[in-house]
């Protein structure tokens, strides 16, 4: 029965990786407009590089300071034109009283390698990507992740649901924009991800799928998310989210709502910067931003939900001094059965990039 | 049952939503005739790739250095699945 299985396996190995090779050319073939597109004169350089985000947390959660220096570095390689090395290596502090309200401060920093990956742009529609990469579940963990990005610091309470354990998969990827028109793009991530307890490449044996819409005319997202968690308890996540940035306004409206066999739940987040208001210029670099969200835990909640019913809303200010420096702050108050409290955080964020080396330009 | 039914109901809602939202745009370019023949003539440019694309996650960066332009954009194709005549385009517009 053993032999059977191995044999099974061995079969469908072979075929995925088969499938793999073979779907990038196929789809290729099939697209004329790719195969003749030609490689644009330019002056664009391809040189190692290290970009990034860096950030300093005060924050205040229930009256217990924490302190929360990090820095993000992604490590970028490229080999010609479609393959592509990438790794992000997180380094978070945490640093407490040691009464947690008295006494002088102490703490740990902790090192995560969140992404190590290869990937192959086969073409417009296939992607390869083989390594650890990040989980492509709803809207948050593959892109508003990043301290520079995310417009409030503290992540939603729905943002575990589809990345157990680690949020990232040790696998296989496939990813693109399957359909491209002027009009809308309908894009997909597909993977499979085998259980690791390797140290720094955690991971959870999981296959999933997430695709989205985007209507180029009116900037609007809307997506769907599923994953199949394959070991110990089989459980689906779901997602669906959507997200919009009209033109005529500078607003952000992201929303998801998220659905587990530990529990349900939705946020709403919208970021409005001043810039059209008639107000002098220096508040126009004025962001205001407001989050709220619910869960309600399912089968006792677990696996870092809640498992009582949880409410709470936040808002945010922050200030862009530039475009890679901004002031980030925000209050929020969480509403449950266990007791209400209030979260603040103050702080600054950072973006950088930079080449490693002089290379050569194109 | 009520769940699942529920939960159907959703996902009918959301595919009738974004089907409605595509038709719309396509009847609106159909009654503008005339604008979508000019749309014809004036290709997709790499400055409207980088606006429309970027602020889905983040505020854009105004500048990037040009040797590792090429860098960023392809790492900015995988992220954001983007196709490869946007990943030209943007090369275009952000070292021309």
């Amino acid at each position: 029965m053993e032999t059977r299985r191995h044999k099974h396996n061995r079969w469908m190995f072979v075929l995925t990786a088969g499938l793999c090779l073979a779907l990038p050319h196929y789809v290729s073939a099939q697209n004329p407009q790719t195969q003749n597109l030609q490689i644009l004169d330019n002056h664009a350089g391809f040189t190692p590089t290290i970009s990034g985000g860096a950030a300093y947390i005060h924050n205040v959660n229930g009256g217990i300071t924490t302190l929360i220096p990090q820095i993000n570095p992604v490590l970028l390689v490229p080999f010609g034109r479609h393959v592509l090395l990438e790794s992000r290596t997180d380094f978070t502090g945490f640093f407490q009283r040691e009464n947690q309200t008295t006494g002088p401060f102490k703490g740990k920093v902790f090192k995560t390698v969140e992404f190590a990956q290869v990937d192959w742009l086969a073409n417009t529609h296939v992607i390869v990507t083989a390594g650890k990469y990040l989980l492509p579940f709803g809207l948050y963990n593959e892109r508003l992740l990043p301290v520079w990005i995310r417009n409030l610091q503290d992540t939603p309470i729905t943002s575990t649901i589809g990345t157990r354990n680690s949020g990232a998969g040790d696998g296989f990827m496939l990813r693109g924009a399957a359909i491209q028109r002027p009009a809308y793009s309908i894009q997909y991530s597909t993977y499979f991800s085998a259980r690791s307890n390797i140290n720094q490449l955690q991971a959870a044996r999981t296959a999933g799928v997430d695709t989205s819409i985007y209507l180029t005319g009116l900037r609007l997202e809307t997506g769907f998310s599923y994953q199949r968690f394959l070991q110990q308890r089989n459980i689906n996540s779901v997602a669906t989210y959507i997200s919009w940035q009209p033109r005529t306004l500078p607003l952000d409206l992201k929303a998801e709502g998220d659905y587990s066999y530990n529990g349900k739940g939705y946020w709403i987040e919208t970021a409005y910067r001043l810039e059209q208001l008639p107000i002098p210029p220096v508040f126009r670099k004025t962001q205001i931003v407001t989050r709220m969200q619910q869960f309600f835990p399912s089968n006792g909640g677990g696996n870092s939900l809640p498992s009582v019913d949880t409410h709470r809303v936040d808002f945010g200010l922050n200030y862009y001094f530039r475009d890679d420096i901004r002031f980030v702050s925000s209050y929020g108050r969480s509403f449950s059965s266990r007791g209400n409290n209030n979260v603040w955080n103050v702080g600054a964020t950072y973006r950088f990039m930079f080449p490693l080396w002089p290379g050569r330009t194109r | 049952m009520k769940r699942k039914l529920l939960a159907a109901l959703g996902i009918c809602l959301l595919t009738i939503t974004i089907q409605g939202a595509i038709l719309a745009q396509d009847s609106n370019n159909a009654k503008r005739k005339p604008d979508v023949v000019q749309n014809k003539a004036k290709p997709r440019t790499g400055e409207q790739v980088f606006n429309d694309n970027c602020y889905r996650c983040h505020t854009p960066p105004m500048s990037i250095p040009p040797r590792i332009t090429g860098t960023i954009v392809m790492h900015m194709r995988t992220r954001a699945r983007l196709s490869r005549a946007d990943e030209e385009l943007l090369l275009k517009y952000l070292a021309p």
